[in-house]
């Protein structure tokens, strides 16, 4: 009965993190479609959710190695899992009251490492699978982004270069409607597979799962439309936001950067890679940037993401290994998870509370 | 060791695939939009076969493009 009642709270808790998830990243996924004006704000943010929705159904590759690859499934305990999740939420709630730019899909890995090796030690981690699967693609990922966007946009302005500006213009923009329907299409395969692939792991470890079981219809059904009514309900509020802080691209510079990012993502998704879909489609938006005039780019901007992705990880790992340690002292019963998740829950109200009385908040963390 | 531990040739052919499907989506469109101004130039121009020959290369761009956007996503849901 109590690991039921700690299922149900890791549930809920996994698909609110998945709604953050939606709802911080549709900037990322709409922004230069909206920013060049290929597409009104309410067009691009009703498309990205609904193809975040069908995004979420067609692979369960990345699922597959949150749940089997990361961790080991046979040492975990849904205790373990939900104390992961609590880690990934409160290192996004820092990083997001700091401004500071980060990775949900880090933060959810790193939580969830945390959280084991607090319980059952260093051997609870697969470091093959952490190394070879999330560390060396989430480092190679953006880089390649960069260059396939930076190549894209010099074939481009080689090829249209001496077109009419306005029908160019236009061509792209029409452009922008696929590369930004697949650019949402690919985040979420990614970004809701993490969601799917942690509650996977939890229903392994209550034993209503066998070990290395896919995802159930439900959870990927749930996961894929918690992250679409996230991505619609984000973009009203941080779309204004959006429109100041990205570099201001021209129409194919919009379409290489977006491309580039559903190219990688996509391809990555397919070979069970969970990365993190902002640095992704950061990575297109500078080589797109870069490629055209190298100072384009803020390049604070970028060492700030590069310091956020150093720090996530292990941050989140810590304060998950935290959130397992108080849900301990209560004992091993429902009686912890729950007393922790009415202190986060008071936590974040308090955050918002603050910032509502500083002002509008600038979205920072994401998928 | 990390040599080991990457999956090598799946990392590989992430990159390919990324480069091949970016940089050759790119490019097909933008055929198809040089292929559109041209088009429009020539019919101005009152040079109809010219014309009709931009705009073959622009339907054939745009079929690539099309081609390969389904060929993708039918390659990931295959596995």
């Amino acid at each position: 009965m109590s690991s039921d009642v700690i299922l149900v709270i890791v549930v809920v808790t996994a698909l609110a993190f998945d709604f953050t998830n939606g709802f911080h990243d549709t900037a990322n996924v709409v922004a230069t479609s909206i920013s060049t004006g290929a597409a009104r704000p309410q067009v691009a943010i009703g498309m990205a959710s609904l193809l975040n929705f069908v995004g979420a159904f067609i692979s369960i590759s990345v699922a597959a190695t949150v749940a089997n690859d990361v961790v080991n499934s046979e040492v975990i305990t849904p205790t373990i899992v939900f104390a992961g999740l609590i880690g990934a939420i409160g290192w996004n709630l820092i990083t997001w009251s700091m401004g500071l730019p980060s990775s949900s899909s880090h933060a959810l890995i790193g939580g969830v490492i945390g959280s084991a090796v607090a319980a059952v030690g260093f051997n609870a981690v697969l470091v093959d699978g952490l190394v070879g699967k999330v560390l060396v693609p989430a480092l190679i990922a953006p880089i390649l982004a960069f260059l396939v966007a930076g190549l894209s946009i010099g074939i481009v302005y080689r090829v249209v270069g001496r077109q009419r500006p306005g029908i160019v213009s236009r061509g792209f923009k029409y452009g922008q409607i696929v590369s930004g329907g697949l650019l949402a299409l690919a985040h979420g395969t990614n970004d809701a597979q993490k969601t799917m692939g942690v509650i996977t792991l939890a229903l392994i470890a209550n034993g209503s799962l066998g070990a290395n079981a896919d995802p159930p219809l439900w959870v990927i059904a749930s996961s894929a439309a918690a992250i679409a009514l996230g991505t619609y309900s984000g973009g009203w509020k941080i779309i204004k936001t959006t429109g100041t802080r990205i570099i201001k691209m021209d129409a194919a510079q919009g379409f290489s950067s977006q491309g580039a990012g559903a190219a990688v993502i996509l391809a990555s998704t397919h070979f069970g890679f969970p990365l993190s879909t902002t640095h992704v489609i950061n990575g297109g938006v500078m080589g797109a940037g870069a490629a055209k005039r190298f100072s384009a780019v803020r390049w604070g901007v970028a060492g700030n993401i590069v310091f956020a992705w150093v720090l996530t990880l292990p941050a989140a790992a810590l304060i998950g290994a935290l959130a397992y340690g108080v849900s301990q002292i209560f004992g091993d019963g429902a009686l912890g998870p729950v007393l922790v998740t009415l202190m986060s829950i008071s936590l974040i109200a308090a955050a918002f509370a603050r910032r509502a009385n500083q002002g509008a908040p600038v979205p920072a963390s994401s998928g | 060791m990390i040599a080991t531990i990457v999956e090598g040739r799946e990392m590989l052919e992430t990159i390919v695939a990324s480069l091949l499907a970016g940089v050759g989506v790119t490019f097909a469109f933008s055929v198809a939009i040089w292929g559109a101004g041209r088009f429009a130039d020539l019919s101005r121009a009152e040079r109809p076969a010219a014309a009709a020959m931009a705009a073959t290369v622009t339907a054939l761009a745009l079929a690539v493009v099309g081609v390969a956007v389904v060929f993708g996503i039918v390659a990931m849901t295959s596995k």
